[in-house]
């Protein structure tokens, strides 16, 4: 394990307590490089999530740059979702006071030299809407043949959850996911088909609280908070969406994909910001998606518990 | 046993023939009369079609013409002749029919029929849903005379004519979402079902064994049998009678009730059965029975059963 070149990434977010364990997951391993972190306006505004991506970075001793995102999406007006994360985006346990400030620079300007002065083309992981995604691949197409590949999380195949066609993240910025599914860049698309199915039970919370170290007692109360939400809508687990893009680059090996052509719908009465899946193969267009479509729940658990573990040493 | 009035919608089509004879063989069902619509094929057809089915289960019962194209196309309608053939009915050769349809239009025959069950009339319909439409644009009082609408058509998840809409949804989609609109509940027998409705070649075979109208299931649905297993598929799938098995017997099937709407706007999505599953912002109106999982070997023991009450 240890000869493999840890993969270069930059992590792209709407923190929320889902891309918070997102971010602790890749921080936690150095498999992955995190050569920058980005925010982005979706869960709540951009100044809330950037406020709460300075207290999770400094939480989890990351050093690196920190940009801001823009403040709303590209034509769309902008939308957050209170009820999930709370008035903050990130409502629940306390955090440390930010150690850490964002550069001058816009995330898209930084995202760009990072690429630039990488050495091995470069990861993207955005755990919210695309729009600064969007914003860098339309000013710096120049930059596509550097992007290895984009592991996003949104969207979903068969079904959505905000609307019952689309997703949060893709629904916020429609246009955006429709420049970057059109980007050409490979996209590794972690939506509802998978992230329903990864669910942290109540019994994994303890598990992780038990590690014991900050991390992990944040950690364990983000998933509470997270959970309550959903318990009251009818769930058995929280649906730890975000952290299922990171893993995808992590343990391929604990989810089924498939490749197919998905489109952005950007119109419509009732499908506007679906994900439009070509499952049956009813036109003659090539995949642009490696869709994950099931995990290995029980394994997605262990991995969340060994992450926090790593925190340990840190 | 109190029986339930039926009217059977059709654009027989493979599939609509089988599960016409299967229809006329439940017990529970008391099939009033069949209404034919552009779908699968023209709706001169149809209309022959499904005169020859009738004449094959040893019925006598009056077939009504409907639409010929979709409420708000100016063309006739897209057939789907690719899988059912340039006469609809697997290119099997046959007379025309000896009983001509009625002069009465489906939408009007609906009605009557509606007003003379007085409330207990079900619609199975495994066509686009122009005709139906119509009965609820032309009777305002319909819905309350109709207890239930089970449709095959649709898709929650994914289509088949296009990545998101399923074949008689998309020929019609204004047709569609006038009939989930209607208050009337509607059993959508969609693709996430049928596709699990499978028969494969030997079970096709052994159907042929059983009588004459086993042999005309296997004969009229040997090419699709043929399409099918050359796309990687278990078997042929059985939509229609997947539709008309759930109606009789509904515990051989998994349910949900939902919201359902028809999408008729969208670029990639027109056509698309807009499905709320686990959606935050439910659609206000539960006004759909999804049915979305069945019991595949159960279902196909069911169409043995049936089609082995023809005698032999």
């Amino acid at each position: 394990m240890e000869n493999i070149k840890p993969i270069p990434v930059i992590l792209e977010g709407d923190p929320g307590h889902d891309d918070a364990i997102a971010w602790v997951l890749a921080n936690s391993t150095d498999r992955l490089k995190i050569l920058g972190v980005c925010t982005s306006a979706g869960n709540q505004t951009i100044e809330k999530t950037t406020y709460n991506a300075q207290r999770i970075l400094t939480l989890i001793g990351y050093k690196g740059p920190l940009a801001k995102g823009r403040t709303r999406p590209l034509i769309e007006e902008p939308m957050n979702a209170p009820s999930v994360h709370g008035e903050s985006g990130l409502d629940g346990p306390v955090l440390p006071e930010p150690e850490i400030e964002p550069v001058e620079e816009d995330s898209v300007v930084l995202m760009a030299r990072l690429i630039e002065e990488s050495e091995e083309p470069v990861t993207l992981v955005p755990t919210g809407p695309l729009t600064n995604i969007a914003a860098l691949l339309t000013e710096r197409p120049d930059l596509k043949p550097k992007i290895a590949r984009i592991s996003l999380m949104g969207g979903g195949l068969a079904s959505g959850n905000w609307t019952p066609a689309a997703e949060f993240n893709i629904l916020v910025d429609p246009e955006a996911a429709d420049v970057v599914f059109r980007s050409g860049v490979p996209i590794l698309m972690a939506g509802l088909d998978v992230t329903e199915k990864a669910l942290i039970f109540p019994e994994d919370f303890e598990r992780i609280r038990a590690v014991g170290n900050p991390v992990a007692k944040v950690v364990a109360e983000w998933l509470e908070f997270f959970y309550h939400f959903h318990r009251d809508i009818g769930y058995t687990g929280a649906p730890v969406h975000d952290p299922c893009a990171v893993a995808a680059l992590l343990h391929p090996e604990i989810m089924t994909m498939k490749d197919v052509h998905v489109d952005i719908e950007l119109t419509g009465k009732y499908c506007r910001g679906m994900t439009v899946a070509d499952m049956y193969g009813s036109t003659d267009k090539k995949p642009n998606v490696r869709a994950i479509l099931n995990i290995d729940r029980k394994a997605f658990a262990d991995l969340l518990v060994e992450a926090v573990k790593a925190y340990d040493e840190k | 046993m109190e029986r339930i009035p039926v009217i059977f919608d059709c654009d027989t089509g493979i599939d609509d023939a089988i599960a016409i004879l299967l229809a006329l063989k439940i017990p529970a069902f008391d099939i009033k009369g069949f209404t034919c619509v552009a779908g699968n094929t023209p709706l001169p057809k149809v209309l022959r079609n499904t005169g020859h089915v009738l004449e094959l289960a040893g019925v006598d019962l009056p077939v009504y013409a409907g639409a010929d194209k979709p409420l708000f196309a100016d063309a006739t309608a897209p057939t789907a002749e690719h899988v059912h053939g340039k006469n609809g009915l697997g290119d099997l050769e046959f007379d025309d029919p000896k009983r001509a349809p009625e002069s009465m239009k489906a939408w009007d025959y609906i009605y009557e029929e509606a007003k003379r069950q007085n409330g207990a009339l079900e619609l199975i319909a495994t066509a686009p849903l122009t005709n139906l439409a119509m009965a609820f644009l032309k009777y305002k009082e319909l819905p309350k005379l109709i207890r239930r609408i089970v449709i095959m058509g649709g898709a929650a998840s994914y289509g088949n004519v296009t990545p998101a809409a399923e074949f008689n949804i998309y020929t019609d989609p204004e047709a569609a979402e006038i009939v989930f609109n209607s208050g009337v509940p509607v059993h959508m027998v969609g693709l996430d079902v049928t596709l699990k409705a499978w028969f494969n070649a030997e079970e096709s075979e052994k159907l042929s064994a059983v009588n004459e109208q086993g042999m005309f299931c296997h004969l009229v649905g040997r090419g699709e049998m043929r399409y099918s297993l050359g796309h990687g598929f278990p078997g042929m799938c059985l939509h229609d009678p997947c539709a008309v098995i759930y109606a009789a017997y509904p515990e051989l099937y998994k349910t949900d009730t939902v919201g359902v709407h028809v999408e008729t706007l969208g670029k990639y999505t027109r056509g698309k059965t807009v499905t709320d599953f686990l959606s935050d912002k439910q659609f206000p109106v539960k006004n759909a029975v999804i049915v979305y999982d069945v019991d595949r070997e159960a279902f196909r023991d069911k169409v043995f059963e049936l089609i082995g009450s023809y005698s032999a």
